[in-house]
């Protein structure tokens, strides 16, 4: 694999985040927190409605990886990040990320996730094996 | 009934425990998470955040996480790639518990290894609302 240059944005995921999409990935994950897939009880907490899985957002953010660097990010990949904010039922999340360094130890990305608002929901770095 | 999460204590092991990468699984999966990408690599190989998702899945089998809980950081490093059919274990360990204002904050080492090696490891930092005390 030729290591991309510093600076190179690698090709964005968006994906339109819908209440069925969530209660899909929480069957298929096995986490049926209602902060999820109950609306009325999500409503009492902080977020005031249901907000999409953290690991919904990161399949998003591999997906992403996986397209740019292949097999290199199944077998040596690494990420590292934070849950900024929650995606919720109606917006549309970015995958997005940019490389920042490139050397012979590896190949080093921002990565975000960001709503239709510009907003970061995820934020971290990504490493891929040179 | 397995503990809430928020209730055990920094260092509590959660026994080993073993799954499969059953085609079933997988494409649920692929098809919930949107991943167009993984089938262009070839036929078989697992999107590496599924094997993550199934290892978090095996755990929530045996503590069960409060209503409320929030993930709020996630570190992966994934070690090699596996394959549909494939048979794993995966094990945890809190490695860290604070609690502050009604909510406890809790980091869980996780680490899933096959016959052919490790797969991978990582650390959930998450946060929930405490047990509240009978009065």
């Amino acid at each position: 694999m030729t290591a991309p240059a510093v600076g190179t944005e690698l090709a964005p995921v968006m994906v339109a985040v819908t209440q069925e999409k969530i209660n899909r990935y929480a069957e298929a994950g096995g986490d049926g927190n209602p902060l999820h897939t109950d609306p009325q009880f999500a409503a009492q907490t902080q977020f005031g409605g249901t907000i999409a899985h953290g690991m919904l957002l990161l399949a998003y953010l591999s997906r992403m990886l996986t397209a740019a660097f292949g097999e290199a990010w199944l077998s040596g990949g690494r990420l590292k990040v934070r849950f900024r904010a929650p995606a919720r039922p109606g917006d549309t999340i970015s995958a997005v990320g940019q490389v920042i360094r490139a050397d012979g130890g590896g190949i080093v990305c921002a990565v975000e996730c960001r709503n239709q608002a510009r907003e970061t929901l995820v934020s971290g770095e990504a490493e891929v094996p040179a | 009934m397995p503990p809430r999460l928020d209730t055990l204590a920094k260092g509590h092991e959660f026994p080993a425990t073993t799954f499969v990468l059953s085609p079933e699984w997988v494409r649920e999966y692929v098809a919930a998470v949107e991943d167009e990408a993984i089938g262009t690599l070839g036929p078989g190989l697992v999107p590496p955040m599924a094997v993550a998702a199934l290892a978090v899945r095996a755990l929530l089998d045996r503590a069960a996480l409060p209503p409320g809980a929030v993930h709020i950081g996630q570190e992966m490093t994934f070690r090699r790639a596996t394959r549909v059919g494939e048979r794993l274990s995966a094990s945890a360990r809190i490695v860290s518990r604070g609690e502050r204002q009604g909510w406890v904050l809790m980091g869980v080492d996780l680490s899933v290894s096959g016959d052919a090696g490790p797969v991978m490891e990582g650390r959930a930092t998450l946060t929930m609302p405490a047990v509240e005390e009978a009065p």
